[in-house]
């Protein structure tokens, strides 16, 4: 069943709500058909020739292909700038460019992550109206893995119509049919005369010719590029330092800002008591309070900037959560799976009553994790001006303009000043993972923005104020329990979760209202277990609020659920007797794609193959973003608990892969993100605010402590699923699985292992003792 | 004044010789390929060499440097094609590529003294360069690869 207008995509997107474009979009059919949803119509504009709004050709050959999607590390510009080239018959060489388009076109929303229906597939006046609604909005963003799902269709149908102009151009150059036309090499040739044009020569032409209505699209058995790994379009530049990050903004008069907020989520400021003091400083322009919230230093540099910052005495405002620290907000979500009403989501069969059945043999077990945070290796940063004719521009690192822009206009109101118009320039992301569809940097910078107008201000959030005072993903526990049948499997399962609704948290910072909190999807993705044959099911959610920020963060729900469901089912396994392979084997039977993932990774992995004491092995799947993913990881664990991760083998079914090699990469780099956060990550609190702070207190994996990763690509012949997030997702349970298969010991908390530092810059994991 | 050899050409600054060398190369002198990541030199993406070794510019002064000379990723080579360099162009190694100067530039230094490393010797020579996207398994690769190019 599609969800329309998926909640996550809402928020992701930071939808303006009550905006024009709404209201006028609601306003008749009639109006909403003369939105170029499609943005096929081509246009001169200086000396580019602008074929439609995804290509871009100029005299020489260059093809600029507009990518309305945030490079953060996934290589989505190379994907997407693939299909246009194989579309359009042009080599894949250094010819082509890809730019983020600063155009907020319809063409470049997001609607499929809001309607859950693949362009290729959308039909009927709901998606009709839909897609045009939220193209209207400027709906863009990058996330929830469906960039190749929601753009390859358009863009294959964009590089197509391209070349189909293309070819009229030359046809009517030549005074031929376009029968008798063939393209190839970026030229067209015609084979009768031996006469041939470059697509530099014909672009111009080409670009004031009607677009066909249904370009056809090159048939699969033609294709030379998709599918086949092609070089990613941002390596040259990445290896010399040369990509331009939201951190690497420098504009003329530039002036530089850094900021402190509050230790305390939600206090505000009671007092600065040496603003002059701090004013004072070299260099210091500036000390403002932004919005009775956070207080920020301007000056002429950066470093400047944050010397003076560390000199603020602020005192905050008491809010009532200074007391909070990690064992009681443990305890409230152990309090919650006790005495709550939870919210139902899923109630098949009836699974209280098998879970009742004396015969069964009842398995029960209870997970938990704490906060992580994001940590990108690009500190959170934004650089806005505000000009004297009231518009508005952001340079920024950011999976949502939409957002940046809506955030901008925020940050500048809590100045007085209302931006005419805000663009929003979507610079390379030094990593994202969720965290860069918030508001917060592009209001707070958009404020000292508009308190010195006419200079654009870079505002960068040090590592600590990232890390301690950032945004998080939620802390969860669970209750799981199934009744086994006879022969062993589940014939019931009952999941319960106690989790922050990221929903309303995030909402409750970007939307004008606060979405309420019950029955959030993101707390329960990977807890349905739906792939299983389990004939009683039932799934319930608790809201368990704080003062933490909660947020997106690389596959929410999935981060915590997967493990906690695919580390069960390894217990129910191990009650029925049976191997876990087998098991689930038996649980996949009516899952044919899963099971082919399945006996893939167990076939990579030599499951069954004896192992030396010490060491195991352990499994794990999911279905997630239309993907599915198993893993099988082996580890050792020594007679002191430091556990070491051998290896992890990897089949995924991501569909059709544009470009395997990316695929291949975004596996390896989750699964070695998963690993990280299954063994390592941790944000704790302590009188309310949390205690780590840099990469010595919330460290993260290196090259000395990473596994190899060997992955297989799966096809079921099915069309592009989502890359970007499947790769960690099932990490964590297979550790969990291959520590218990090493020790006997079943843990049930992450992360699995607490940090040792070995001399400078050295660490190892060494497991924590469940009974502590 | 603070004068150094930046990339081989000899370069007067006016800062506060306090400020670490990170700020000023990037803020100053327009530098950006060497990267702000931790400011307490826990991840490495500031990395450059200071008279050809290895070094973490988020927590060196300015005053450090007087008289010496320092290379960043801009510089590592005339042409951009250093033997790392291909070596990651050629196994894809770099995602969102913020940490990768970084990392590069480390291992730079480590082929300049030992031409041939093991992995033990990769380890400890990275051990400081951290990468959130978690490439290491190419980044391992490609400097393998990158003794081969030399």
């Amino acid at each position: 069943m599609p969800r329309l207008l998926s909640r996550r995509t809402f928020l992701l997107t930071g939808a303006a709500l009550g905006g024009t474009a709404l209201v006028a979009a609601i306003g008749g059919a009639g109006y909403l058909a003369t939105v170029d949803v499609d943005g096929r119509d081509g246009f001169l504009d200086g000396d580019r020739a602008v074929l439609n709004a995804f290509v871009v050709l100029h005299d020489d050959g260059r093809v600029v292909v507009n990518v309305p999607k945030t490079e953060m590390g996934q290589g989505i510009h190379t994907g997407l700038a693939i299909v246009v080239a194989e579309e359009l018959d042009i080599p894949f060489d250094d010819r082509i460019s890809v730019v983020f388009p600063t155009d907020p076109h319809p063409a470049y929303s997001n609607w499929f992550n809001a309607l859950q229906i693949r362009p290729e597939e959308a039909a009927g006046p709901v998606v009709w109206v839909g897609r045009r609604v939220l193209g209207q909005m400027g709906f863009i963003a990058t996330g929830a893995s469906g960039s190749t799902m929601g753009m390859w269709h358009p863009m294959r149908q964009a590089g197509a119509s391209a070349r189909h102009m293309l070819l009229a151009a030359a046809a009517a150059r030549l005074g031929v049919p376009v029968a008798e036309l063939a393209t190839g090499d970026g030229f067209v040739r015609h084979a009768g005369s031996g006469q041939s044009l470059s697509y530099g020569e014909l672009a111009r032409a080409a670009a004031l010719l009607p677009p066909p209505d249904d370009p056809v699209l090159k048939p699969r058995a033609e294709w030379r590029l998709i599918g086949r790994s092609q070089p990613r379009v941002d390596l040259p530049d990445k290896v010399r330092g040369a990509p331009v990050f939201g951190m690497d903004v420098m504009l003329p008069g530039m002036i530089h800002a850094a900021i402190r907020h509050a230790p305390v989520f939600g206090a505000e400021v009671a007092s600065v008591a040496n603003t002059a003091q701090v004013r004072a400083e070299p260099g210091v322009l500036d000390v403002a309070v932004i919005n009775g919230r956070q207080v920020a230093v301007v000056a002429h540099s950066w470093w400047q900037a944050e010397q003076a910052a560390s000199l603020l005495d602020i005192a905050w405002t008491q809010t009532g959560d200074e007391a909070a620290n990690s064992a009681g907000m443990a305890a409230r979500l152990q309090a919650a799976l006790n005495n709550s009403e939870p919210h139902s989501h899923i109630d098949d069969g009836d699974a209280a009553e098998a879970l009742g059945d004396a015969a069964a043999t009842l398995v029960e077990a209870g997970y938990d994790v704490p906060f992580v945070t994001h940590a990108c290796m690009e500190p959170v940063n934004a650089t806005v001006i505000i000009r004297d004719d009231g518009t508005a521009e952001a340079w920024i690192s950011t999976q949502s303009p939409m957002a940046v822009r809506s955030g901008v206009a925020r940050g500048a109101g809590w100045a007085g000043v209302e931006p005419s118009s805000v663009t929003c320039n979507v610079t390379m992301n030094g990593g994202a993972f969720g965290r860069r569809s918030d508001q917060d940097v592009a209001a707070e910078a958009a404020f000292l923005a508009a308190r010195h107008r006419g200079r654009p201000v870079k505002l960068i959030w040090s590592r600590e104020e990232d890390i301690a005072r950032g945004l998080y993903r939620s802390h969860a526990a669970c209750r799981l329990r199934a009744a086994l049948g006879p022969d062993g499997l589940p014939v019931a399962y009952d999941a319960l979760v106690a989790a922050q609704s990221a929903f309303q948290s995030i909402g409750s910072r970007n939307l004008p209202f606060t979405p309420g909190p019950d029955g959030d999807i993101l707390s329960v993705e990977g807890l349905d277990k739906l792939h299983y044959t389990i004939p009683n099911r039932r799934m319930r959610s608790i809201h368990v609020p704080s003062h933490m920020p909660i947020h997106f963060w690389r596959s929410n729900g999935f981060s915590f659920n997967t493990f906690f469901t695919e580390s069960f089912i390894d217990e129910c396994a191990q009650a029925a007797g049976a191997d876990p392979l087998d098991y689930r084997r038996a649980l996949l039977r009516d899952t044919p794609r899963h099971l082919a993932v399945l006996d893939r990774v167990a076939d990579m992995a030599g499951w069954g193959s004896p192992m030396a004491p010490g060491r195991g092995r352990g499994i794990a799947i999911e279905e997630c973003y239309r993907s599915v993913v198993a893993q099988v990881a082996e580890v050792t664990v020594a007679a002191d608990g430091e556990i070491t991760v051998d290896r992890v083998f990897c089949a995924v079914d991501v569909g059709m892969a544009i470009n395997p090699d990316a695929v291949v990469a975004q596996m390896e780099g989750g699964i070695l993100f998963g690993v990280t956060s299954a063994l390592m990550s941790m944000i704790t609190l302590d009188r309310g605010a949390v205690v780590e702070s840099n990469f010595h207190d919330f460290p993260i994996q290196r090259l000395a402590n990473a596994p190899a990763v060997k992955v297989a690509l799966v096809d079921t012949g099915l069309p592009p699923c989502g890359a970007g997030e499947p790769g960690i997702v099932p990490v964590a349970a297979a550790l969990a699985n291959a520590i218990h298969a090493a020790t006997g010991r079943r843990l049930r908390s992450l992360p699995l292992a607490r940090t040792e530092t070995i001399g400078e810059r050295r660490t190892r994991s060494v497991l924590r003792d469940p009974a502590a | 004044m603070t004068t150094f050899a930046l990339n081989g050409q000899n370069i007067t600054v006016d800062d506060d010789p306090a400020t670490p060398l990170l700020w000023v190369i990037r803020d100053t002198l327009g530098l950006t390929g060497t990267k702000f990541g931790c400011g307490a030199a826990q991840c490495g993406a500031c990395t450059l060499h200071v008279d050809n070794m290895p070094q973490r510019a988020c927590v060196t002064p300015l005053s450090d440097v007087a008289g010496r000379s320092v290379t960043t990723i801009e510089g590592l080579s005339p042409d951009g094609l250093h033997p790392l360099q291909r070596a990651w162009i050629e196994l894809e190694v770099a995602q969102c590529g913020y940490c990768q100067s970084g990392q590069i530039m480390s291992a730079a230094g480590l082929l300049t003294t030992t031409p041939r490393p093991t992995d033990a010797e990769i380890d400890t020579a990275m051990a400081g360069n951290l990468c959130r996207c978690a490439t290491y398994v190419r980044i391992r690769a490609a400097i393998h690869r990158a003794a081969d190019l030399v």
